[in-house]
């Protein structure tokens, strides 16, 4: 692992060793406030069974919590952020136009809701996990996509597998618990897609996403590459294959470094230590 | 594939190693101290036309005079051997490694006759062997300037390869991404389960990108690559006949602009800041190809 120098060692040290005493660092939630630029909205859904999706979001506060958890990014323009009916199981980025911004589709947490393993599968996926981390590796990976557009980030590889990427990372910044209860979850999703999309034609070879299962042993794979011993059951007894787990830490790295040059300089340093420190997850969600 | 036979064949192999002198004096003036080179004598007898032919283009020295505008903190040595597979990943520190096996693979899979898509064995034998060397060339470039590098590092150096093709006007963009897209074509095979778990793209993503990479770098040159000249989405045009598998599907298409622009935009912020404009000129002005590689 590459040695990182100076200042930079500073930041990372916010980044690479979060800060996991959750109950001596709980901050009161009132210190965080909304990020001003985002814009939040709950478009009340026409079909009656995403009602209690719309419910549940609106008494969790979801909009609002995710308005604080964005305090610390400093955003060149607002960014709306809505959850409305789509029609379809998805969730977009719109750079411009009438529905510019993040666009939750109800239909996807309610998708997810109703796949979501009733036990804990074999390669030990949980149902609470599932339903958490499919939901959450969505919106940070279209969050992704807005944070690339609007930072102008210099990106070298597919925007889809960054927006994956930078998900990923993100669930890796609050700690084990956090990580343990989102991360494999969000895998899971894609490997259950591939199921309802085999086989594979030819030219979806040509979309700009990767291959469900590619979007699979990618998220293990930064899971283990951020912290190999929260998540060493992928590999020992798990779907991860050796031969990708032996990369997994160089890949990590990459990305954290790709997070550090482009991103965290839109970062402000003392608010993102707050985030860091708070309890985003109650017990109960998953369930 | 012969194996050697004894620790002192393998000695006399390690020990065959052409390496050309970092100080030597190029006709153009131009070189980077900073790029050794070695092309290492291979065992098996089957890749010594392969040796003796690539050294005697000098694609190496090329090679290095090609990276005389890039400032490297440090050495990276670029290598063409023996390697046992068809590619020795980069490692982080390097070397850069072709393998004579990749090269040999090239001249395997290159047509006899012109394509479908106009792709001449001769194009299809130097695009592949460019993309390989600036694709590998690329991880080092990326490792050594420390550039942040967001999505998958192997569909990076794709990309980064890619964008250099089409930096030389439109004949070796032609040439080069051709052979580099056929290449990926005629390597397709079959992916399953666990496969999904490497690190690299399947053949079919990589000859894709470089066909929409092509057209979003130059709709006019490129527009044969595509399914439809508009990039209307689903308003597909099919020429008649049967249906063609060598062109990028519609649903792509309308993408390759902004991945161009997005790719550009990355070239001009991670890496040009590294580039001595003067020598950028001096490159862009040398003729690369001859007529006569490929043959």
């Amino acid at each position: 692992m590459k040695r990182v120098v100076g200042v930079l060692a500073l930041l990372l040290a916010g980044i690479s060793q979060p800060m996991l005493s959750q109950h001596a660092a709980a901050q009161d939630v009132s210190e965080l406030k909304a990020n001003s630029q985002v814009v939040i909205e709950y478009v009340e859904p026409t079909k009656p069974y995403l009602r209690s999706v719309y419910d549940r979001m609106k008494q969790r506060q979801f909009l609002e919590q995710l308005q604080q958890f964005l305090s610390p990014l400093r955003l060149p323009v607002t960014l709306p952020i809505r959850m409305l009916e789509c029609g379809e199981t998805n969730a977009y980025y719109q750079p411009s136009g009438p529905q510019r911004g993040l666009q939750l589709c109800y239909e996807y947490p309610e998708f997810v809701g109703r796949m979501a393993p009733a036990e804990t599968t074999p390669e030990g996926f949980t149902r609470e996990e599932v339903i958490l981390g499919g939901f959450l590796s969505v919106v940070f990976h279209e969050l992704g996509h807005a944070v690339f557009h609007l930072l102008d980030v210099p990106m070298f590889g597919r925007e889809e597998d960054a927006a994956d990427q930078i998900s990923a990372f993100i669930m890796l910044q609050f700690g084990k618990n956090v990580a343990r209860r989102t991360l494999t979850g969000g895998a899971y999703v894609w490997q259950a897609f591939y199921s309802g999309r085999s086989p594979w034609p030819r030219t979806l070879y040509s979309d700009t996403h990767g291959h469900d299962l590619q979007r699979y042993y990618n998220i293990l794979c930064i899971a283990y590459g951020g912290d190999p011993e929260t998540f060493k059951a992928l590999v020992e007894s798990g779907p991860l294959p050796p031969e990708r787990a032996r990369n997994c830490g160089r890949e990590y790295q990459q990305i954290r470094r790709a997070f550090v040059d482009t991103i965290l300089p839109h970062i402000d340093q003392d608010l993102m230590k707050k985030v860091q420190a708070r309890d985003w997850l109650r017990p109960d969600d998953g369930k | 594939m012969k194996l050697l036979r004894s620790a002192a064949a393998l000695a006399a192999v390690s020990l065959c190693v052409h390496a050309t002198p970092t100080t030597a004096q190029t006709p153009t003036g131009l070189q980077n101290s900073q790029v050794d080179i070695a092309y290492v004598e291979p065992s098996n007898p089957d890749y010594r036309p392969i040796y003796e032919r690539l050294q005697k283009r000098q694609v190496l020295e090329d090679l290095r005079e090609f990276l005389a505008p890039l400032r490297l903190p440090r050495k990276v040595l670029a290598k063409i051997e023996q390697c046992g597979k068809l590619t020795r990943p980069y490692e982080l520190g390097g070397p850069v490694t072709i393998c004579y096996e990749y090269v040999a693979e090239i001249s395997k899979l290159a047509p006899k006759e012109r394509t479908p898509r106009g792709v001449s064995r001769e194009d299809a034998i130097v695009g592949a062997f460019v993309q390989a060397v600036l694709h590998e060339m690329s991880h080092a470039i990326f490792d050594v300037l420390k550039v942040p590098v967001w999505g998958r590092e192997d569909d990076a150096a794709d990309k980064l390869a890619g964008f250099l093709m089409l930096q030389f006007g439109k004949e070796v963009a032609r040439r080069t991404l051709n052979g580099a897209a056929y290449f990926f074509e005629a390597s397709d095979r079959t992916w399953t389960g666990s496969d999904f778990s490497d690190t690299r793209g399947t053949e079919a993503q990589r000859f894709y990108n470089y066909l929409c990479m092509a057209y979003g770098g130059d709709q006019n040159t490129f527009k044969d690559f595509v399914e439809v000249e508009d990039g209307a989405g689903s308003r597909v045009v099919r020429p008649k006949g049967p249906a063609r598998t060598d062109l990028l599907p519609a649903r792509r298409v309308p993408w390759c602009v902004k991945e161009y622009n997005e790719l550009r935009w990355a070239f001009n912020t991670l890496i040009m800041p590294h580039v001595d404009q003067d020598l950028l000129q001096k490159v862009r002005a040398r003729q690369w190809l001859r007529s006569d590689d490929g043959k």
